[in-house]
């Protein structure tokens, strides 16, 4: 027990370090880009000329860049992430907003990525080297290669409503291909009822699904090679010569063995489902977080994109912390300093 | 010993005449097994078949890439396919079958050239961190960590917009220098297994000094899996390059696939009847990373020792 103690507060420690460093390097990274949104944003007028160098006080850019730098971290811990230049909103409030659109978005996809990919591949595993195992990784690897935004077009093509294949299939349907609810004659205020829950999930279905193939390769491939690592051990053998049957050596032998790596892999995958979350949300015009950093950076709207990078990364190490805690509890075996 | 080690005995010779005897033992080695591999096999001829043609790109496109057209049509910009332009023509008169052509050279150069920034980047941080271990290892693997969490496409974007993407070179070191973290994370874990071996051992017994076994046994021995691992990340840059394009961060006079699919979205190529425009080029790098991904994983399985045993 002290040792799993041990390991766990070196986890946290690690993330928490971790956390600091994306905030450093944000404030870095954020500062190193090109153009100034002080000038870009004050009207070219001779009767402003003194709005560039007010705002400049105003937002505290006239300080030394440590003075800047305590003042960002402050604000950091105090959730006081200030006003968004473009948007004269504060940042927190939209990117709470685009944050739960984003979670029901890659939340939906991972669930049904996980699910599927590990039915998959550990059929795959099961059938090594049979036709099911050799299509369904090289269908795997081929939507893997797949560039995101790409599949997003075209599914977005195939159900539209001049979709080529609903010619000749008069059942095809034709699915909702942008924004995260229908346009302004639908009622544009949320609220929890059948009609907007409805239409929210029939805008769901197109992003999500995009988002589900490309990455699905990532979980059945890990899954396959788990469960094959698993099955090449001695103890199988041993389990196989007692006189078990296929499915008892997998249930008892193999799946124990092998799922837990897999809890780490699909926490590293939630790197990969966030990229590619970008790129659906902006081919699908989905108002979550992707689509506003996007939004942010043509804007150069620096507070609400410096907060964005600090909101993904911190989700990144989150998924990564918690993914290690069920590792934790999962196997006993866990001996990593 | 097997497949997993060579030990480089003659003290005199250079780094990479010592990666090269190794890299050749052990391809001499896992040649015959590459040979017996169906995927590798399989992903060795994409890799063939797309090397010839940005090869032969200039016998084989019947136009330059931003050479437009004058032909008898009654306007010669934004053709639906035809007999003439088997992929129609874009809004500058560009053929876009040459176009997607020529783009094959682009999509190569700049996904082999950025994934060898970032092997060398990352081969030299995992070399590092792996070998010196300790608090250098610690430091290293936490900036690594922070590198690995911000969001690339951000990550990416920003030192886009920093270097400013104005020519190849540009495009080729923001993608090589963002995507250097799993390389060195890769890395780090051989090194870590190699340097327990006891060849390494004895080298450090007879008082070797530490940049020499870093250089002389252990990078030879964890070569194999770099190049295994430089091969997945032209498959990843050449998305990079795609997805950087597709937000239109791409230099402005170079022709990539990428490139086209954008034309493509931003002049509406469905709407005016050329889905091809928009198809072809996105196939094209599918098959492209297809092969490279085929070949990597096949590669891989065959170098890493971990997976060997199956």
């Amino acid at each position: 027990m002290g040792k799993v103690l041990r390991v766990a507060i070196r986890r946290c420690v690690n993330a928490g370090v971790t956390i600091l460093g994306i905030i450093c390097l944000n404030y870095v990274l954020i500062r190193l880009m090109p153009g100034d949104p002080n000038l870009s944003f004050a009207p070219r007028n001779r009767q402003y000329i003194g709005l560039v160098e007010y705002n400049r006080q105003l937002f505290g850019l006239d300080k030394s860049p440590l003075d800047q730098f305590l003042i960002y971290l402050h604000n950091m811990f105090t959730l006081d992430w200030g006003l968004s230049y473009f948007y004269r909103a504060p940042v927190a409030e939209i990117l709470f907003q685009d944050l739960s659109w984003t979670l029901l978005l890659v939340g939906t996809s991972t669930v049904i990525t996980i699910l599927i990919g590990m039915v998959v591949g550990s059929y795959a595993a099961a059938k090594r080297g049979k036709p099911f195992d050799l299509v369904s990784t090289g269908l795997g690897i081929f939507f893997y290669g797949m560039p995101i935004f790409w599949l997003a077009i075209v599914l977005q093509a195939a159900f539209s409503k001049t979709s080529p294949l609903s010619a000749y299939f008069s059942w095809w349907p034709v699915l909702p291909s942008q924004g995260r609810i229908d346009l302004p004659p639908f009622p544009q205020t949320w609220s929890w009822d059948w009609v907007h829950i409805g239409n929210a999930l029939l805008h769901l279905i197109l992003p999500a699904l995009t988002l589900s193939l490309g990455t699905l390769a990532g979980i059945s491939l890990v899954m396959r090679s788990s469960l094959i690592d698993a099955m090449t051990e001695d103890y199988v053998l041993t389990a196989k010569a007692k006189g078990l049957s296929d499915r008892q050596v997998l249930r008892r032998h193999i799946f124990p063995n092998g799922l837990p790596p897999m809890v780490s892999l699909i926490a590293l995958d939630i790197a990969f489902v966030v990229g590619g979350a970008y790129q659906v949300e902006v081919v699908f015009n989905y108002k979550g977080i992707g689509w506003r950093t996007i939004d942010a950076i043509h804007n150069l709207d620096y507070p609400l994109l410096q907060f964005i990078v600090v909101i993904g990364g911190v989700a990144i190490v989150l998924a990564n912390l918690v993914s290690d805690f069920i590792l934790l509890a999962l196997d006993p075996r866990i001996k990593v300093a | 010993m097997g497949v997993g080690e060579v030990v480089v005995r003659s003290p005199r010779i250079s780094v990479f005449r010592a990666s090269f005897i190794v890299g050749y033992k052990r391809f001499r080695e896992v040649g015959a097994q590459i040979y017996h591999s169906r995927t590798a096999m399989l992903g060795l001829s994409i890799l063939a078949f797309f090397t010839f043609i940005a090869v032969a790109a200039p016998w084989l496109a019947p136009y330059g890439p931003r050479e437009a057209v004058s032909d008898a049509h009654p306007y010669s910009f934004l053709q639906t396919p035809n007999s003439f332009h088997p992929l129609g023509t874009n809004y500058f008169s560009f053929d876009i079958y040459s176009q997607v052509i020529w783009g094959t050279q682009i999509s190569l150069i700049v996904g082999v050239a950025s994934a060898l920034v970032a092997s060398v980047v990352g081969t030299a941080v995992g070399l590092i961190s792996g070998f010196s271990g300790g608090w250098v290892d610690e430091v290293i693997m936490r900036f690594n960590d922070v590198v690995l969490s911000i969001p690339w496409l951000v990550l990416m974007i920003i030192v886009a917009a920093k270097l400013g993407i104005i020519d190849l070179t540009g495009i080729i070191l923001v993608i090589g220098l963002t995507g250097w973290s799993v390389t060195a994370r890769v890395i780090r874990s051989q090194v870590l297994s190699i340097k327990e071996r006891i060849f390494v051992e004895r080298a450090r017994m007879i008082g070797t000094p530490s940049w020499r076994i870093l250089m002389r046994h252990i990078f030879p021995n964890a070569f194999p899996l770099v190049f295994a691992n430089t091969i997945l990340t032209v498959a990843v840059s050449i998305l990079s390059e795609s997805v950087l394009a597709f937000l239109s961060l791409s230099p402005p006079t170079t022709v990539s696939w990428g490139k086209i699919i954008s034309e493509a979205i931003d002049n509406n190529a469905l709407g005016i009847g050329n889905p091809a425009w928009l198809i072809v080029p996105g196939l094209c790098i599918v098959f492209l990373v297809f092969g490279f991904y085929l070949f990597g994983y096949a590669l891989d399985e065959i170098l890493n020792p971990r997976l060997r045993r199956r």
